[in-house]
């Protein structure tokens, strides 16, 4: 179409320009539509909300930063949070990372089974997680689980009680996450390892590297572009989620893994306070904005891109 | 650099509104009600008084034919709805009933956010008190105080003091459909066969202790345990909120729990009941192992006296007699008190049809809907000679059921587990909260006692 009216010679440069833009626009536009109801004007809201009083049903009343001097100096839960949230993100983004490369370079491998094997490793990420969570907390169960079955047979005394432990459920819902998720970015990865050109390992063998050398020269690399994108989906990832918790452990015990995505859904929709809950909420985008910015700049660094 | 930061921010952004998408329903609805919150703000405030003309409307139109809109739920799964609701509908047969059914875990949160985008439910089944408390302060409940005071035909007395436990401020909003005190439920085979004496009102926890040690049994999977303490904290709270030396609302009662958990802890230490943080991981419902005769004892609330109806007996898969006793306590109370868990139903504030939805409320609730509740084993909110006869006679239907279950149903005093308090929903997260730190046993009863005090008196201050 855009060829025909670029043959005609006739339609001047700026309406061509013009009409182009309006099809661009026009192809925009559905997703655009979607994005600015569903998404734009709620967080412009819950950004007006977050300076504001509002359970919903009364009126809306502005009370200006009254939610943030609350939330840092009289919210206990939204520091146990805040730190939870961290210990999570901070623990679960490398292990996924590391895990999800290690196994892409053994299933790069000519490995006999090696389908199977990878089919298998993706398996938890197309279950539903509600499937994956109970499996998983069956197998932690403290008293029954096999987990614990296996590390008494083992000669471990006293096992870890994990989810039902304030100093074990994070660990094992870290756990959860990483099984669940590794899969996919193992794929990801894999996709990254088959775009490096086999003639960059064949000149590396040829100059004599060896495995490790040649993963550190060549591969590593080839995937830095691929790993910084899962770097950045995980961290996004992680941060904002509250699922896993939501069905395991309900946040508990105690407050052991309430992380702040779960603080901001019970402060709206369990106790009604939809502007303390939007003020927690701009804490967290504020967060994962720097996050986000300061990988930004890395990147440019380490891919010379 | 520029686009950039543009694309991170849109990073950003995007995620939070993938989390703003959990409430989705919540937030767009909420836009709209905020827009006209400036109007509609004052109304819903005047809604604690309704309007004179409404009240005349009453007489008039229930010969019209009009259509009320009921929200509930497990509606589908729950046959004595469909009975009172089709016996309602002979009585009024100008009004239709439309059902509005949602899942029974999130009803609370889904009704909330459906009434603040100002949906026109007539009638609103609660699920509890705290968040009836909620709704009426956010204006999104109807209230009744005139509806109560001239109609003639209204016995309040019936419902031993629970319709003033459904006020807030001065104000009643609701009326109760099921009431479910707390009773220690035993299996009398398990007791014959350890010929120990069955339980009695007016245990102390120490007696409930002794004789879970004296009734647990066995090793592995053919184990007896004593008694068995379901994860909710209200089977902890429940002991002592029955003598009101605990309330739920008031931080200052909260030190009598201390005593409780301890008890209870060192029954779980001790092997007498199931551990919490094995019944929590593995969801374990409190239902199948009394069932199983795994357990001897356990507190639960009357709906399981339905459920015990429904498959234990003759022919069934589980067998045995049963009985139950008044809840344990250490202030020496024997019958006296009840607690327990309303079911309130009340008329929404958005609600087209005010006065029939009253007419139903009234009818659910009152005797006709009670009697209908009785027969299937549940508790209702209204009682009466003929209610309690009903539950007498649960035996010659159901031969393994005790005899003079109507003595646990007509308390002194009718007590909400939970009182009407606009903070409930959030006290009540709290103590869960620091109920699983005790019983997983991640700090000490004294230090959990003392977290629930600290934040819930900042919760109640701000």
């Amino acid at each position: 179409m855009g060829k025909a009216s670029s043959t005609g010679g006739q339609v001047k440069a700026s309406t061509l320009r013009r009409r182009k833009t309006l099809v661009a626009y026009s192809f925009i536009l559905p997703n655009l539509i979607g994005f600015f109801v569903f998404t734009f004007v709620p967080i412009v809201f819950s950004l007006f909300l977050s300076f504001c009083e509002w359970d919903s049903g009364n009126p809306i009343k502005f009370v200006g930063l009254k939610n943030f001097i609350t939330m840092f100096t009289n919210d206990k839960s939204f520091w146990i949070s805040l730190t939870n949230t961290i210990y999570y993100t901070v623990v679960t983004t490398p292990l996924t990372l590391g895990l999800a490369l290690f196994l892409a370079v053994l299933m790069n491998k000519p490995l006999k089974g090696r389908v199977f094997f990878r089919s298998v490793l993706f398996f938890p990420y197309v279950a539903s997680l509600v499937a994956i969570a109970v499996v998983w907390m069956a197998l932690f169960n403290p008293e029954k689980g096999p987990v614990n079955g296996i590390l008494m047979a083992l000669g471990v005394a006293n096992p870890p009680r994990w989810a039902a432990s304030t100093t074990w459920a994070m660990p094992t819902i870290i756990g959860l996450t990483v099984w669940k998720g590794m899969g996919y970015y193992m794929i990801v990865y894999l996709a990254a390892l088959q775009g490096i050109s086999r003639e960059l390992y064949e000149a590396a063998s040829l100059d004599g590297a060896n495995g490790w050398q040649q993963f550190w020269n060549v591969t590593w690399p080839g995937i830095l572009p691929t790993t910084f994108y899962i770097l950045m989906m995980l961290l996004v990832a992680t941060f904002k989620s509250y699922d896993t918790m939501y069905i395991t452990t309900q946040g508990g015990p105690g407050e052991a893994t309430k992380v702040l995505a779960y603080h901001i859904y019970n402060q709206a929709f369990k106790n009604a306070k939809f502007g303390y809950a939007s003020a927690v909420a701009m804490v967290l985008l504020v967060i994962i904005l720097i996050v986000t910015l300061i990988q930004f700049k890395y990147e440019k660094k380490f891919t010379n891109d | 650099m520029k686009k950039k930061l543009v694309a991170a921010m849109m990073a950003a952004v995007m995620t939070i509104g993938l989390l703003a998408g959990c409430g989705g329903s919540g937030d767009s609805a909420g836009g709209d009600a905020a827009a006209d919150n400036a109007s509609a703000g004052d109304a819903a405030t005047e809604d604690a008084a309704p309007a004179e003309p409404q009240q005349a409307e009453v007489a008039e139109a229930t010969t019209e034919d009009v259509t009320i809109k009921v929200a509930l739920w497990d509606y589908s799964n729950t046959e004595y709805y469909k009975t009172i609701f089709d016996a309602f509908q002979q009585a009024y047969p100008n009004i239709s009933i439309d059902v509005v059914e949602f899942t029974a875990d999130e009803y609370e949160d889904v009704v909330t956010t459906q009434l603040g985008g100002k949906q026109d439910f007539d009638v609103v089944f609660m699920k509890g008190t705290p968040k009836l408390a909620a709704l009426v302060n956010q204006g999104h409940v109807y209230a009744i105080d005139d509806l109560l005071a001239n109609d003639a035909d209204f016995n309040k007395d019936a419902y031993a003091g629970l319709v003033d436990e459904l006020s807030l401020d001065g104000h009643t909003y609701a009326l109760p459909f099921r009431y479910d005190n707390n009773l220690l439920y035993y299996n009398k085979d398990l007791f014959d066969a350890a010929g120990v004496a069955y339980p009695e009102d007016g245990m102390s926890m120490a007696d409930y202790h002794e004789l879970a040690k004296q009734l647990t049994s066995g090793e592995g999977n053919d184990k007896v345990y004593g008694a068995h303490i379901h994860t909710w904290p209200s089977n902890v709270y429940m002991f002592p909120a029955r003598t009101e030396a605990f309330k739920f609302d008031d931080p200052t009662t909260y030190e009598n729990l201390t005593a409780y958990y301890n008890e209870i802890l060192a029954m779980q230490d001790e092997g007498l009941v199931q551990d919490y943080g094995m019944l929590k991981s593995s969801n374990i419902h409190y239902s199948g192992v009394f069932y199983n005769q795994q357990v001897a004892m356990m507190q639960m609330g009357t709906w399981y006296i339905n459920m015990l109806f429904e498959n234990v007996g003759e022919g069934k898969e589980n067998n045995f007699n049963w009985g139950v006793c008044s809840i344990p306590n250490n202030d020496g109370m024997g019958l006296g008190n009840c607690i327990g868990g309303v079911t309130p139903v009340c008329i929404g504030a958005y609600a087209t049809h005010p006065a029939e939805a009253w007419q139903f409320i009234k009818y659910v609730c009152g005797e006709e809907g009670a009697k209908v509740l009785a027969s299937c084993g549940i508790i209702p909110g209204y009682s009466s000679d003929a209610v309690g006869a009903i539950f007498d006679a649960a035996p010659e239907t159901y031969p393994n059921a005790p005899e003079g279950l109507s003595k646990y149903m007509n308390c002194e005093k009718n007590l909400p587990e939970q009182p009407m308090n606009a903070k409930g929903g959030e006290i009540d997260s709290i103590i869960q909260e620091e109920h699983s730190a005790i019983m997983t046993k991640s700090i000490t009863a004294e230090e959990g006692v003392q977290n629930m005090i600290d934040r819930v008196t900042t919760a109640l201050g701000q």
